[in-house]
């Protein structure tokens, strides 16, 4: 054990060092966590039994059969239980490829080694997260939103921490990001728009029932899984970090039109050129700026930034740029630089405008103005998905059924630690960066790590 | 493992006689009803429905181990050679380490040394592939139950030293309804299922008659 011998110079009252007040506001999160869990856990259990018992009793199964499956399950409940006090480490995993890169750490393709199954490991440094002793918080945000409608979110199976890193051992989706199906193929066509923007549609609404706001929503973080069908990912743990997603970053800006504002054709001549010109600089530009911690307020609502708060509303907003963009090529407020960008956002009953020489229809162009506009007006603002399902644009869509039937777009993949759709990353090293082993003294014994897993049930079925 | 645990029990686990009991009994029942109001923690231990008992122990020993080492983390500036220089839970109980192994005949130590034998001992334990398997399948040992009871009354004396000489600094970091929380979970669990005897619990007993009196198992 590490302890510092302070003496206390006064017996009448207590002097704490920094260290300990750190390690008591760990110990104090982290003890609320499990407890709250505790219950959770305890609850879930149950409801898992008594799941299977309603299903026993709807099957035409003989005694011996209904005995049968009730053991497998309390096997499997068993399984989950050793799975839970195991100690994961990145020495578990086998780096195969790094496949993503955001601001705060990179994604790879791994390996577990004991059962070979491939997973995506997203590796975040601590040392650029919010303070340690927040770390527990944000990450009992994300256990939960782990368990929200895994048609449409990212599967989460463990999380882990070392004395450097947050690790986040998630589901592979082959199918890369929109961002780079964006890059590769300039526009969609109105179908396709309908397409994804429909099935980020359900994801939004399925976070929203559970009473969280994503905040974040951005190509980037729409992901296709292997029949091309997409998820989200990327809840609350970046949110709000990058130096452009936070009110303080534009305080002394005012919110005069932005420099390069062009007004309306009838003010200037407008040349084929603009819009094309304005869509290579956005793809240009659009890897780097995915992976800058500054980032841009591209795909974030105004109220946002204004001191009034914020709600769900804000979501459906960046669903509305990325609906633009899908069609357009570019976002709609893009900019040379994050401050003109946010001067368009906070001025975009002006600068919200669809340049004539790209064709769209009126539909499309209704259901953007309708998804980017004021918060209270917003398309999904008063009834989430229901608003959306009575709009021209979207006329045609299975809303319940979209997921079975084939995406607009197929993905091709090849085995099932296929990375060819996503991009290549050779100035990042293969090799997991963690903590170095002390030399000298005592290994600190970081006992209490585990704390800070994660591990979902049905991990194990899997095999 | 063999554990000789009849004559280990004796040489280890000393109580002193005759000693008036200190201020810290009315700090503690002070403070005692603080606890992060988590639900019922009786319903809380039993053993699932289906679920194999050795399973159920070792992920609870696990927990508890994790949580007493984070919470002794906490105070470790106050548990110094200087201030404890036995390992001692209140001024009735002390204790001496021997791990049975490498430590044959128990010896007297300060309380931060003892507390470091222990958590090394208990991880050492822990990190037993034939006594706490990890890979699924493996069956548990047949003296895993003995192994986890040493473990568990192990356990129990840092809860004691920390009650009996850290409290007012629990209390002034803001923590005791962390530890009453845990170390009520702790009793619960050791009492469902027999894991410690009572007489091991003497130094805390008043605390865990006022802290185990509401909770009652709800069908």
């Amino acid at each position: 054990m590490m302890s510092s011998r302070t003496q206390d110079a006064d017996g009448a009252s207590i002097r704490f060092s920094d260290h300990t007040l750190d390690k008591a506001t760990k110990a104090k999160v982290t003890l609320e966590n499990y407890y709250s869990n505790l219950v959770t856990q305890y609850g879930e259990r149950k409801q898992r039994l008594a799941k299977l018992e309603a299903q026993l009793k709807d099957e035409s199964l003989s005694e011996a059969q209904r005995q049968e499956k009730r053991l497998q399950h309390a096997q499997k409940e068993t399984e989950y239980l050793r799975l839970k006090r195991l100690r994961l480490g990145v020495e578990d995993f086998e780096a195969l490829k790094v496949i993503g890169r955001g601001a705060f750490g990179e994604v790879r393709l791994v390996q577990k080694k004991d059962t070979g199954h491939v997973y995506a490991m997203k590796v975040l440094r601590k040392a650029d997260m919010l303070e340690k002793e927040q770390v527990a918080h944000v990450r009992a945000e994300r256990d939960v939103l782990v368990e929200a409608d895994h048609q449409w979110v990212v599967k989460m199976y463990y999380s882990f921490q070392d004395p450097v890193n947050l690790y986040l051992i998630m589901e592979f989706l082959p199918g890369g990001d929109m961002m780079t199906l964006l890059m590769k193929k300039d526009t969609l066509s109105e179908e396709g728009t309908q397409f994804y923007i429909s099935e980020t549609a359900l994801a939004i609404d399925s976070i929203h029932k559970l009473g969280f706001i994503h905040r974040d929503i951005k190509p980037d973080n729409l992901l296709l899984d292997a029949r091309g069908h997409l998820k989200l990912s990327d809840f609350g743990l970046c949110t709000g970090l990058k130096k452009s997603h936070r009110t303080d970053f534009y305080r002394d800006l005012s919110q005069a039109k932005p420099s390069d504002f062009i007004g309306t054709c009838a003010s200037l001549s407008c040349s084929p050129m603009d819009s094309k010109r304005r869509a290579e600089s956005w793809k240009r530009n659009r890897r780097a700026l995915a992976y800058s911690t500054v980032g841009t307020p591209d795909y974030i609502a105004p109220e946002v930034f204004l001191q009034t708060g914020y709600g769900p509303a804000c979501d459906w907003w960046s669903l509305g740029v990325i609906m633009y963009e899908m069609l357009m090529g570019y976002p709609p407020f893009c900019s040379d630089n994050p401050q003109d960008t946010y001067r368009k956002v906070m001025n975009w009953r002006e600068t919200l405008i669809f340049p004539p020489e790209i064709p769209i229809s009126e539909e499309a162009k209704e259901t953007i103005i309708n998804f980017c506009c004021e918060a209270d007006r917003r398309l999904g603002s008063q009834r989430g998905l229901e608003d959306l399902k009575s709009v021209p644009f979207f006329r045609g869509v299975d809303w319940e059924h979209i997921r079975e039937r084939p995406a607009a777009i197929p993905v091709e993949v090849r085995s099932i630690d296929d990375t060819s759709n996503f991009d290549e990353f050779p100035d990042v090293s293969l090799e997991i960066p963690s903590a170095p082993i002390p030399q000298g003294g005592e290994i600190a014994k970081d006992w209490v790590f585990i704390n800070y897993t994660y591990k979902r049930f049905e991990v194990r079925n899997l095999e | 493992m063999d554990f000789l645990f009849g004559s280990r029990s004796s040489k280890t686990f000393k109580p002193k006689k005759n000693i008036p009991e200190g201020t810290h009994q009315y700090d503690l029942m002070k403070h005692a009803a603080a606890t992060l109001g988590s639900g019922n923690l009786r319903n809380a231990v039993a053993l699932p429905d289906g679920e194999d008992l050795n399973e159920w122990v070792a992920v609870n020993t696990v927990d508890f181990f994790n949580q007493i080492n984070m919470l002794y983390g906490t105070i470790t500036e106050f548990c110094t050679e200087e201030t404890c220089g036995i390992m001692s839970a209140g001024p009735k109980y002390e204790y001496h380490w021997a791990d049975g192994l490498t430590v044959k005949k128990p010896i007297k130590c300060s309380a931060p040394k003892y507390i470091d034998y222990l958590m090394t001992w208990v991880q050492d334990q822990l990190d037993d592939e034939t006594l706490f398997p990890s890979k699924i399948g493996v069956p548990f040992p047949k003296n895993f139950h003995s192994s986890a009871k040493t473990i568990l009354k192990r356990l129990f004396r840092v809860y004691a030293h920390i009650y009996h000489q850290h409290f007012t600094e629990v209390v002034t970091l803001g923590e005791e309804a962390h530890l009453n929380t845990s170390f009520k979970h702790f009793i619960f669990f050791v009492q469902e299922f027999n894991l410690i005897e009572r007489r091991e619990l003497a130094p805390l007993q008043e605390l865990i008659d006022k802290l185990t009196a509401k909770d009652e198992r709800q069908i």
